[in-house]
């Protein structure tokens, strides 16, 4: 059982760091047109 | 980015708010016009968006804090599309002074209709997308933490572990309450400080008394508070608010956005012949007429035009209702903010910015758009003794229950504060009225006022002009009698080479009538013309441009010299040097989809009438044709009016349709008012609903969809007060844990933003309802 004083913190640190990557995502713009670069291939401009 | 923003220099850059620049006069036709155009000091209206605005009730603070400063004439804020509308005094007071009073009230505003507006909504969507998945992970990963303590039974956990999950739930709550809440903290703070009260003052409470009474479990599990946990609840329900938020405000730009959509066809940038011949993409607001254009398939053309190189079609739904693409070939004009959907053009422009259909067009919509309508009025006004009642209630059910357990006491009156929803009652009435204006829009049907609507939707009688709406402008050749030896198809092309040359109502029949049979011109070919004004055309004609010539005259009889035909209805005659050669029957164009109009209305339960200016048995032909029953011919402008008010003072609400020029106080007069706008220029149009096309069948269709619209506003109204009638007495006894209320008060909000969406999608030309 000792490890979970290990594994719970390590958790936590986890899931911040999965939040900066989604940050990253975010702040990159790469939700903000979702539909949009699919469509894109099927342009021709 | 940079490439858009340098085309708008002297704008307030992103980051710091430089409002003084907006006091140079020069920018103030970007977001605005002026109301007493050549006075330099007079009033000006100008459109800006509101940021930071969550609900109905913040409209209410703009329009405070913008009537407080000297010189703003009148404020109006609408919370669905977050656009307000100032006019003010340039002699007393410059923009930049109501610009700071309004952020000093807490709200940015952003001039509309520059790029900087769609930037920072990017920005904020961003934001919001940002807190809803930190809400939404911590939100989970608190879950794994709390659901330990709840399967496990005494003695199976070692309190060192129960303490370690408590304090990981508490460090991953943290972020959602920091970061996650703080636009209902920063906006319940807003409201505190102006001494008000808002719709998130009790969200932010119940979020900051369960994050107290959960961190105080933590740390001191003896404590007076209890030592029971609701990280859990806490993190769900503001995860479930953020999703009712980030959903609402996805629907609203779709709904109340699609008039936003529609307002910003028009492209930020151009490609514009230079003095050397070469194309360079400049600003849209540095165009001048004469310029030529070349605007690529898939852009809106910025200006009214001419195409003066390459054929294409255009999309012109927009601002004639028409939903083909139309042809545009070389000559042809195009108007902004039609779409190029053909190929490369060159384009000349004749018209700009305010001179354009397009901008009447906008301007209509955005006036429009920021109306409350009478039933959002109510709501509003409801809302605020409403969460003054809900506080109370709060308190007092938490005063109750203190006794038995001040955990609990205070968990209730979380309960109590999440579950209400205000803004359920203030979203209903706009979200869905400007979900269908959007709709009517799309559809060739222009809303001028909102509460025409609600009108509308009550209306039993449709009374039709009769020239320009239930007919065409221009008649239709009916009959052609021709001398013997003369076949009929040859009188008609003689006639209609001379027409050509002519814009008469009458000449321009007989040339639809040959073109109607005929793909290529006439065969003739006048080498000489002359038009005598109110009477007719003389000139000489010949075969393929040579030979002999042959001299003829069409007009009026006298004109031709010729005995008129005893028939009641207009017409042409045609002579030579022998005498007569043909007459022609004008008809009345009656429209194609009169008879299925008329028929549509009629199956709605709605009487219909016809009031003509026209002589009686013109009026009664037409009326026939169209399966109209009550007919009045020989109506003046008076006896139209006072027919309108016999038949209102009958009890009966009355539609009506009308060209919009000479029927102006009739319809000023009626409850709800459609004109064409084919003729017209918008502005002048007197009229509650504006028909961009010509088909007549669009008025069933929205006389529909404002039955529908009020249905579903009176849903929404039902749904709300329903809701909160239900909830809070059940979250007062404490049934209703926090985690739950949450949700409750998400759907809320949502449902009645889902239930106005589908008002948008509806197509108009549905007939009956």
């Amino acid at each position: 059982m000792d490890i979970l004083f290990l594994l719970i913190p390590f958790s936590v640190v986890l899931v911040l760091f999965i939040l900066a990557g989604l940050w990253w995502a975010v702040d990159r713009g790469q939700f903000d047109d979702v539909e949009g670069e699919g469509e894109r291939i099927l342009r021709n401009d | 980015m940079e490439a858009v923003l340098s085309l708008a220099p002297g704008l307030p850059a992103a980051s710091q708010p430089a409002w003084s620049l907006l006091d140079d006069p020069a920018e103030w036709p970007g977001f605005g016009r002026a109301l007493e155009p050549g006075d330099a000091a007079g009033r000006w209206e100008s459109q800006v968006v509101v940021e930071g605005m969550h609900c109905a009730a913040c409209a209410f603070t703009v329009e405070a804090a913008l009537m407080q400063v000297p010189g703003v004439v009148s404020a109006e804020v609408n919370a669905a599309s977050r656009r307000a509308r100032v006019v003010w005094a340039a002699a007393s007071v410059k923009p930049s002074r109501w610009f700071e009073a309004c952020a000093a009230a807490g709200y940015r505003l952003v001039p509309a209709g520059d790029m900087l507006a769609s930037a920072r909504r990017a920005r904020e969507s961003r934001l919001a997308l940002w807190r809803w998945l930190v809400a939404g992970f911590c939100m989970m990963q608190v879950m794994m933490y709390a659901y330990p303590v709840y399967i496990a039974r005494p003695g199976d956990m070692s309190s060192d572990a129960a303490q370690l999950l408590r304090w990981a739930s508490w460090v991953l709550t943290l972020p959602v309450v920091l970061f996650s809440c703080s636009p209902f903290f920063r906006s319940a703070w807003r409201d505190l400080r102006q001494r008000r009260i808002g719709m998130d003052l009790p969200v932010a409470l119940g979020m900051a008394i369960t994050f107290v009474v959960s961190t105080a479990a933590t740390f001191d599990p003896e404590g007076p508070l209890g030592h029971a946990l609701y990280f859990d609840s806490l993190t769900m329900f503001v995860f479930f608010l953020l999703t009712g938020r980030w959903l609402e405000s996805r629907l609203r730009e779709r709904t109340a956005g699609a008039l936003d959509a529609l307002m910003n066809r028009l492209p930020d940038s151009v490609l514009r012949r230079g003095a050397d011949g070469d194309f360079e993409r400049v600003a849209v607001r540095r165009l001048a007429v004469g310029d030529i254009l070349r605007v690529l398939p898939g852009e809106a053309f910025p200006a009214d035009g001419r195409v003066v190189v390459g054929d294409t079609s255009a999309d012109e739904a927009l601002i004639t209702g028409e939903s083909r693409p139309v042809a545009r070939p070389c000559g042809a004009r195009v108007l902004a903010g039609s779409h190029n959907v053909g190929a490369v053009v060159e384009v000349r422009v004749e018209a700009l910015g305010p001179d354009t259909r397009f901008a009447q067009i906008v301007a209509l919509m955005e006036n429009a758009s920021l109306q409350k309508p009478r039933l959002a009025r109510l709501a509003d006004r409801a809302a605020r003794p409403f969460l003054l009642a809900v506080l109370v209630a709060a308190a007092g059910a938490a005063a109750w229950w203190w006794q038995a357990d001040p955990g609990k006491a205070l968990m209730v009156a979380v309960a109590v504060l999440i579950v209400t929803c205000p803004c359920a009652l203030s979203l209903a009435t706009p979200a869905a009225m400007l979900a269908s204006a959007g709709a009517l829009a799309r559809g060739g049907v222009l809303v001028r006022n909102l509460q025409a609507l609600e009108s509308l939707a009550a209306v039993d009688t449709v009374v039709f002009d009769k020239t320009g709406t239930l007919t065409r402008d221009t008649p239709r050749l009916d009959r052609v009698y021709s001398r013997q030896g003369v076949r009929p198809g040859d009188a008609v092309e003689l006639a209609a080479a001379l027409a050509a040359q002519s814009l008469h109502p009458a000449s321009r029949a007989l040339v639809q009538a040959w073109n109607d049979q005929h793909r290529l011109a006439p065969d003739w070919v006048p080498v000489q013309l002359a038009e005598h004004a109110g009477a007719g055309l003389e000139g000489t004609l010949s075969r393929g441009g040579g030979g002999a010539g042959r001299r003829l005259r069409l007009g009026s009889a006298a004109f031709c010299g010729v005995a008129p035909l005893a028939v009641q209805a207009a017409q042409v005659h045609l002579s030579d040097d022998q005498g007569w050669v043909a007459s022609f029957v004008l008809a009345e164009d009656l429209r194609a989809d009169a008879a299925a109009t008329v028929a549509a209305l009629e199956a709605q339960g709605h009487a219909v009438w016809l009031l003509s200016g026209d002589s009686g048995a013109a009026a009664r032909e037409v009326a026939q044709r169209a399966g109209i029953a009550l007919v009045l011919g020989d109506c003046t402008p008076e006896d139209k009016l006072a027919r309108l008010k016999d038949l209102q003072a009958q009890g009966r609400a009355v539609a009506m349709v009308g060209d919009g020029l000479n029927d102006g106080p009739v319809l000023a007069h009626a409850h709800a008012s459609f004109a064409f706008g084919r003729a017209v220029p918008l502005a002048r149009a007197n009229a509650d609903f504006v028909v961009l096309g010509a088909a007549l069948d669009v008025i069933p269709g929205a006389i529909a969809q404002a039955r529908r619209t009020l249905r579903v506003v009176r849903q929404n109204l039902w749904w709300a007060a329903g809701y909160n009638a239900v909830c809070v007495p059940l979250a007062i006894a404490g049934w209703l844990p926090p985690w739950l209320a949450g949700l409750g008060m998400a759907a809320s909000s949502l449902a009645v933003v889902l239930n106005a969406a589908r008002l948008a999608g509806r197509p108009l030309r549905a007939g009956a309802a």
